[in-house]
């Protein structure tokens, strides 16, 4: 049986009749068409699903759709403005810290997440922000540099 | 994964579910282990109550000379962030900033980890060394456990089908304490211990005579626990190499690890002597450096 849950995603109200063991990542991947969170072990380990729940980063595998009602739901989807990329992604471009690309949604949403509380991290801070989000390219190197670039430009 | 889901808005409508439902209903608290046991079939629920709207439940509240209070649904990155456990049961905050990563410890709840019963709970350690107290809630009425009467085997504990985990409870401890919770796993994060120790130190005193030495263990038992017998060497004694080697001897002898596809029960042995001499170095650094005011 379907249940009616009202989600805001990307500042965004969505009113959706879904099935109650539905999780948050297939509900926004199949639903709502926002594909750009993705779907690697659905287990909670790898990170690629990696959103903002009221401002702190979460697996969306990990959480019930119907358990997000009235919460505030940020994607990757919504990190650009207006068509502008959000910094951290500039920073990404402009460094090269993506490979194929599969984890960088989840690790731009974690570290959108830190700078909202640390805007001038450490090397180490930075790494514990990451340790969530797995890049099967190891590509951490550079995406450590993107990160530290922005500091400077800041 | 199917199943009905139940959304009580307070504890009490929560525990009228609870008497209704009974081991029908599965308890959602930040569902880190609960759906993934879920989606991987190792665990079928008719009905999944979630306690998210609970929000009477999320709490951490210093109780002065007593101690602390902290609700069952408080998340791992609270209990690490906050002030109060900072000051009083750093271990704990040390243990929960240790479980998976962010995102795990965002979602993922204290009370969560204790009701998994995993062997390998993180915030069990610290909250054994510190004679938590466990109140469960029913309709019936409450009832306080101490948590090492908490947890009987693998995912497996006192609660009865119709009580939910409410509070965790931290008495204060007397006079100058240091403690510590050590992790080991292959990496610092993401990881199931391999082994972990908790280990307080309690003096009396003088810099040198330690009255008490707790010693708490994971992932080497059905059930976290406390070595007894490793502890009861220090008991009023001032602390020598000889008898660090000799309490974490005994310590891996109170164990009963198995080999399973994190480790051996031969290098889990060997893991708890080297983190336990560890663990009781830095605790007894830390009880010296801890100044005997007490808690306010």
């Amino acid at each position: 049986m379907k249940i009616p849950v009202t989600l805001k995603v990307n500042g965004e109200t969505y009113d959706l009749m879904i099935a109650p063991y539905r999780t948050l990542l297939d509900v926004l991947r199949e639903e709502m068409r926002l594909t750009g969170s993705k779907k690697g072990c659905d287990a909670g380990d790898c990170g690629a699903c990696t959103v903002l729940l009221d401002g702190k980063p979460v697996n969306a595998c990990l959480v019930l759709a119907a358990t997000a009602q009235d919460r505030e739901i940020l994607t990757i989807e919504g990190l650009a403005r207006n068509g502008k990329l959000h910094p951290l992604q500039e920073a990404f471009v402009k460094e090269g810290a993506v490979q194929c690309g599969f984890c960088t949604p989840g690790i731009l949403m974690s570290l959108k997440a830190l700078l909202d509380t640390n805007p001038a991290p450490t090397l180490e801070e930075i790494k514990i922000a990451m340790a969530g989000n797995l890049c099967r390219c190891t590509g951490y190197s550079k995406m450590f540099k993107a990160v530290e670039s922005l500091d400077r430009g800041m | 994964m199917r199943f009905e889901l139940l959304q009580p808005r307070s504890l009490a409508e929560a525990l009228e579910m609870k008497k209704d439902y009974r081991e029908r209903a599965k308890i959602l608290a930040g569902g880190t282990d609960l759906l993934v046991l879920l989606k991987d079939g190792k665990l079928r629920a008719q009905a999944v109550m979630s306690l998210g709207r609970l929000s009477e439940l999320n709490f951490i509240r210093s109780e002065g000379e007593r101690g602390v209070a902290i609700g069952a649904l408080v998340s791992h990155s609270d209990v690490a962030a906050s002030r109060i456990i900072q000051q009083r049961c750093p271990d704990l905050a040390e243990a929960c900033a240790q479980v998976g990563a962010a995102q795990i410890q965002n979602l993922g709840t204290l009370g969560g980890n204790l009701c998994n019963a995993s062997p390998a709970a993180d915030a069990a350690p610290p909250l054994l060394l510190m004679d938590a107290l466990l109140t469960l809630a029913s309709a019936r009425g409450e009832r306080r456990v101490a948590i090492h009467d908490f947890f009987l085997g693998p995912r497996r504990t006192v609660l009865e089908p119709d009580e939910i985990l409410q509070e965790i409870f931290v008495p204060q401890p007397v006079g100058r304490r240091g403690a510590t919770y050590l992790k080991l796993g292959r990496r610092k994060a993401m990881e199931i211990a391999i082994v972990g120790v908790g280990v307080a130190i309690h003096l009396n005193g003088s810099d040198r005579i330690v009255s008490e030495c707790r010693i708490a263990m994971s992932s080497v038992a059905p059930t976290p626990l406390r070595a007894r017998r490793g502890e009861a060497i220090f008991a009023n004694q001032e602390i020598r190499d000889e008898l660090i080697e000799e309490a974490a001897e005994v310590a891996a002898e109170e164990a009963s690890p198995i080999s399973d596809v994190r480790a051996t029960r031969g290098y889990r042995l060997d893991m708890i002597r080297v983190l336990c001499r560890r663990a009781v170095r830095e605790a007894l650094a830390r009880a010296r450096n801890h100044k005997a005011e007490g808690w306010r």
